[in-house]
């Protein structure tokens, strides 16, 4: 049955490669991350988030498809569009809320909030503000799991924009140079804030950067979970054989604004309803469901359960202590034990 | 028309005076003669006295310091419509663009000849002095040894003083081993009064580094009064306080016997109290039934400044003693254990330290810093000056100074302190006159 | 109890250059996560032959030259440093910083701050520094104040080649990133370097030289010229007091203050631009401490020109201080005329 299966193309990557505990746990994801980014946005609506954020509402199948065979040993380095990212690495929202309100309890003791969210207890060195900060440090990475011998990749994580800074450019080529075990992820949802790719890329696709420093480079439907599966564990399992990094091209959509301040003057309501069309969440439980992993009743089970883990990690977080003022400069430096 | 009340000139070389403080209210009546405000100037401090009767109004402020002659103060008559201030004050310092030159200012290059030509020979005109330019190191060496650093000449750049100015001052009136600073101490002067007598009291005023058990020889000649002794600032138990001057000093003397509400006293003072006996009797003149002064200071400009300081500097019996000794005409009077008793009166290092600073302030480079003998003149009371002619601490020439009406007591054989050196003689005269 | 040896170790005569070299030999030989990274410091031995043979003894693998990608390979090293190396990164020129600042500021200074004392960044950065070569004014900066202003960061500019070796080897032994400003003209200077492995406390200045009458604070190649002209000052009866700073950030506070309350005078003499620069934050320390009561004089402080560095070498000279200049400084303050 299992040799059928590899041989009928109609049966999706994903769907042919991992189990069903593993497969309805991505959906479970999908959902989570989902629904984490409209408590955010409801609690930033009711005041309970300071400051800014960037919401990955349609893009979750490139964080679950991306992290789905990840181990926690492996590293990602994230964006300041990573609250995806970061549940798709194993997060646990309860804490993300905590960091977003502030709180002591939070993934970074309310030091951080939505744009360092990290959790290196899993892999994640965390989301950065500045667009591109997180290349190099990936590169670094993937220098130490080879200098040190151990067989962790690292996922590095950058939008469209990203690929026009100097320090995509100088990292890919050291990662090239050096044949380190990085995958670039490159989450094309087509605008770096308001500027498309179109007015800001000299190539089509960001794949072809692949080209300039002779390292594989594909293209996928990032709203297709499997797409993304497929194209990424064939690069992680290139950087482990030590044969290099691959840069994967995860095309997709953000839903909303770039942050919470954005009025969308630069894309039609058309464009943005012709991709909430293509919502990666149900394309992914129809086909679970079509090919026997998933029942209705569990796909209910899923909806209700992340329903009732997004409200428990909300209360959770908003009764946390806040920060001790007079520990303002803690974590500067190393407290080094005399 | 009001009455112009001014700043009458009280002194010789008199440029200014400073309101201290007005007897009689804004829109209060007041008959002429009686005390109206009180002056000070650079010498002294005095009580003046309305020039006519009338209502008080547009008075200077207390603290202000105007040129005399100048209007301090207008008297209206009863009902007289008061209208606007006849004209401005003419505050010295608030007016001091008035001599200068009507001149574009003068370029750098040539200030220092225009400062020449508009320094004022009238002290009025000096611009009210800013503060002093001096370095942190210097404020803190002179804080520490109760010194005001706008008392020490600077000699770094542009005027500045600098620590090795405040050390310098300090040498003047100390050795390298100066006692430490002290901390200026407010609260009432310490008076002490004897049980019985009757009849006018007599207020004793010791002289500097004494304080007032020293009367104690003289006082059984006095007992049939009541005895009022006050301790100066900066002795016995008085408060260890710094002055600018000799009349800040008088001020805190004056209020101390103004607390005591006397209608008539003798003062008695010797030395440097003789000296603040005759200032306070140049402010209170109705409340002194007389007055006598023995060895008193203020009327001349020599003084022993080396006793002085080696008195107040001294930190054990040793040196103590020679000084004492240099006080009396015959030093047997000084013994091992008078000396040793004095030097535990004086064991206390911040009084030595305040009493470091006082002789500074009133006694710079062994002068004494204010004259009196206009104050001499004044006041008509019934006076007497007791002087031991051997006395090697202040000249006792000084006394023939004296107006004629001044009666005055000289002894040969006697030093500076004739009523411990020869109690039963200034005794009988004093119970004579008391 | 602390980081800090004692020295008994015999010593030797080696230069500024060879005594950095022997604290990286030491480290590289001691622990395998050291790694060094930098332009041209393999087979070349480094710009200014710092490196030197290093290459030939641990590798291509360990002492890794980097293409011309300073943001790259600084990242590079700030993510090597977050997953278990301990990289010294070498700057060709503490100039090229520039292109790196992204690195060195948002980055390595930040994360273990941003993400709540999770992660840390034992991280040593190298910075040739400093004019006198002719090399004009992008290869000739004093910017230790720049990376100074920063939280997070340590910087050290040790001045002779006993400290720098224990510096180094201190800086290594730090959790956190530090950054050492090496100034070009002292890398042939020679000087007792102890044998072995010492590290030389960072955040301590030294006593170079004991006087009563003025305090003379310099750093790096400053303290060399401020010596030299204690010496003449010396001889003038004038006894100046030569501290040299060791560490900008953090600053030594007790040794300067206590200086200063003994001489009442002081003089600070950096090769950074004069203005807000390192001799402000001197100053200023001074300034706001009980010292302050102690001051007999004004401030001098003696830096850099508001100029770039110029070629021409009589301009050249003229941009930063010179011996005359701290010897005029000091015997005017000493002598009352200022």
């Amino acid at each position: 049955m299992s040799t059928d299966r590899n041989d009928d193309s109609n049966i999706p990557y994903a769907i042919r490669t991992h189990t069903p505990e593993k497969l309805k746990d991505a959906l479970r994801k999908m959902y989570l991350i989902r629904k984490f980014e409209e408590g955010a946005e409801e609690s930033y609506t009711r005041g309970l988030i300071h400051g800014t954020m960037h919401l990955c509402i349609g893009q979750e199948a490139s964080s679950v498809g991306t992290c789905l065979s990840l181990t926690d040993a492996d590293k990602i380095t994230s964006t300041h569009r990573g609250h995806g990212h970061c549940i798709a690495k194993g997060a646990d929202v309860a804490k993300m809320f905590a960091e977003f309100f502030g709180k002591e309890t939070g993934y970074c003791r309310g030091r951080g909030g939505s744009m360092h969210i990290a959790d290196p207890s899993k892999g994640n060195l965390g989301a950065n503000g500045i667009v591109g900060g997180g290349l190099p440090i990936a590169v670094g990475a993937a220098l130490s799991a080879k200098r040190l011998g151990r067989d962790d990749v690292t996922i590095c994580f950058f939008g469209d924009g990203a690929n026009n800074e100097g320090a995509f450019h100088e990292s890919v080529n050291m990662a090239a140079v050096w044949k380190l075990p990085v995958v670039f992820v490159c989450e094309n949802n087509k605008y770096g804030m308001s500027t498309s790719i179109q007015r800001s890329t000299s190539v089509k696709s960001i794949a072809d950067r692949a080209k300039g420093y002779d390292i594989p480079g594909v293209s996928v439907d990032g709203n297709d979970i499997s797409a993304v599966a497929e194209a990424i564990d064939g690069a992680v399992a290139r950087a482990r054989a030590g044969e290099g990094p691959s840069l994967v091209e995860n095309v997709t959509y953000r839903w909303r604004g770039h942050s919470k301040s954005d009025r969308n003057r630069y894309r039609t309501k058309e464009e943005i309803s012709d991709w909430m069309a293509r919502d990666p969440i149900p394309r992914f439980a129809a086909d679970l469901i079509a090919h026997g992993i998933l029942t209705e009743a569990e796909l209910a089970d899923i909806d209700a359960g992340t329903d009732r883990e997004i409200a428990e990690a909300i209360e959770f977080a908003r009764g946390g202590p806040d920060p001790d003022i007079t520990q303002l400069t803690r974590d500067v430096y190393t407290e080094t034990a005399a | 028309m009001p009455v112009e009340v001014i700043m009458p000139k009280v002194d010789m070389d008199m440029a200014s005076g400073k309101i201290m403080s007005w007897h009689v209210g804004e829109g209060e009546a007041v008959a002429k003669g009686a005390p109206l405000f009180d002056i000070e100037t650079d010498k002294a401090a005095m009580e003046i006295e309305a020039p006519d009767a009338g209502v008080l109004h547009f008075a200077a402020p207390e603290g202000s310091e105007i040129p005399i002659g100048e209007a301090v103060a207008w008297l209206y008559a009863d009902g007289e419509a008061i209208g606007e201030q006849p004209k401005p004050f003419a505050i010295s310092g608030a007016n001091t663009p008035a001599p200068a030159p009507a001149a574009a200012p003068a370029p750098d290059h040539s200030s220092e000849a225009a400062s020449v030509v508009s320094r004022p020979s009238d002290a009025e005109a000096v611009p009210t002095a800013d503060r002093p330019r001096a370095t942190p190191s210097a404020r803190r060496l002179a804080r520490e040894a109760g010194l005001g650093i706008d008392a020490i000449p600077g000699t770094g750049p542009r005027g500045r003083v600098q620590a090795e100015d405040v050390r310098s001052a300090l040498n003047s009136v100390a050795t390298l081993s100066a006692p430490p600073g002290f901390t200026s101490e407010t609260g009432p002067l310490a008076v002490t009064r004897s049980k019985g007598g009757t009849g006018t009291p007599v207020v004793l005023l010791h002289g500097f580094a004494s304080d007032a058990p020293s009367w104690a020889p003289l006082e059984p000649y006095l007992k049939h009064r009541p005895l009022i002794r006050i301790e100066l600032p900066c002795h016995g138990k008085s408060p260890r306080r710094r002055f600018p001057g000799f009349a800040d000093l008088v001020k805190e003397l004056r209020h101390a016997f103004d607390a005591l509400q006397l209608d008539q006293a003798h003062l008695i003072g010797h030395s440097l109290g003789g000296a603040l006996s005759l200032a306070l009797a140049d402010t209170r003149l109705r409340s002194i039934a007389s007055l006598t002064l023995i060895a008193p200071a203020g009327l001349g400009p020599e003084i022993n400044g080396s006793a002085l300081t080696g008195i107040c500097r001294a930190t054990r019996a040793e040196s103590l003693g020679p000084w004492l000794k240099s006080l009396v005409a015959e030093e047997k009077l000084v013994t091992e254990s008078y000396i040793r008793l004095a030097m535990a009166g004086r064991s206390d290092p911040a009084l030595r330290a305040a009493q470091v600073a006082l002789a500074d302030t009133l006694f710079p480079d062994g002068v004494q810093a204010f004259d009196l003998r206009a104050a001499l003149d004044r006041v008509e009371v019934p006076t007497r000056i007791i002087w031991g002619k051997r006395d090697a601490i202040i000249p006792w020439n000084h006394a023939l100074r004296a107006p004629g009406r001044v009666a005055l007591h000289l002894f040969d054989g006697i030093g500076h302190m004739p009523q411990i050196e020869q109690p039963d003689l200034v005794g009988k005269i004093l119970r004579a006159a008391v | 109890m602390n980081t800090h040896v004692e020295i008994e170790a015999p010593t030797r005569e080696l230069s500024y250059a060879e005594a950095i070299r022997e604290a990286m030999d030491i480290a590289l030989g001691s622990d395998p996560a050291v790694v060094l990274m930098g332009e041209d410091i393999g087979v070349y031995g480094g710009a200014f032959q710092v490196t030197g043979d290093l290459v030939h003894k641990y590798g291509e693998d360990r002492v890794i030259d980097t293409p011309i990608s300073e943001l790259g390979g600084a990242g590079v090293a700030v993510g090597a440093a977050l997953t278990g190396l301990k990289p010294i990164f070498e700057f060709q020129f503490s100039d090229f910083a520039a292109l790196a600042m992204e690195q060195i500021v948002n980055q390595a200074a930040k994360v273990r701050y941003m993400l709540g004392g999770s992660v840390s960044v034992p991280l040593v950065m190298r910075f040739p520094a400093g004019s006198g070569t002719g090399a004009a004014a992008q290869h000739s900066q004093s910017i230790e104040a720049w990376l100074g202003h920063v939280p997070g960061l340590k910087v050290l500019q040790p001045s002779t080649p006993e400290d720098v070796k224990g510096m180094l080897l201190a800086a290594l032994a730090d959790p956190d990133p530090v950054m050492i400003f090496e100034h070009k003209i002292l890398y042939k200077m020679k000087g007792h370097v102890p044998e072995g492995y010492y590290t030389t406390p960072i955040g301590k200045a030294a006593v170079r030289r004991e006087g009563k009458d003025v305090t003379i604070v310099a750093t790096s190649l400053m303290v060399h010229k401020a010596l030299a002209a204690a010496e003449t000052l010396a001889a003038d009866g004038i006894e100046a007091e030569v501290i040299d700073l060791r560490t900008v950030r953090p600053m030594d506070r007790d040794t300067v203050l206590d200086s200063v309350r003994k001489t009442g005078r002081l003089v600070c003499v950096y090769e950074g631009v004069k203005t807000l620069g390192v001799g402000a934050e001197i100053s200023a320390m001074v300034a706001e401490s009980d010292a302050f009561d102690f001051l007999d004089a004004p401030i001098i402080r003696l830096g850099g020109a508001e100029c770039p560095i110029p070629y021409n070498p009589e301009l050249e000279k003229a941009a930063v201080p010179q011996m005359p200049d701290i010897l005029n400084a000091a015997r005017s303050l000493a002598k009352g005329q200022i």
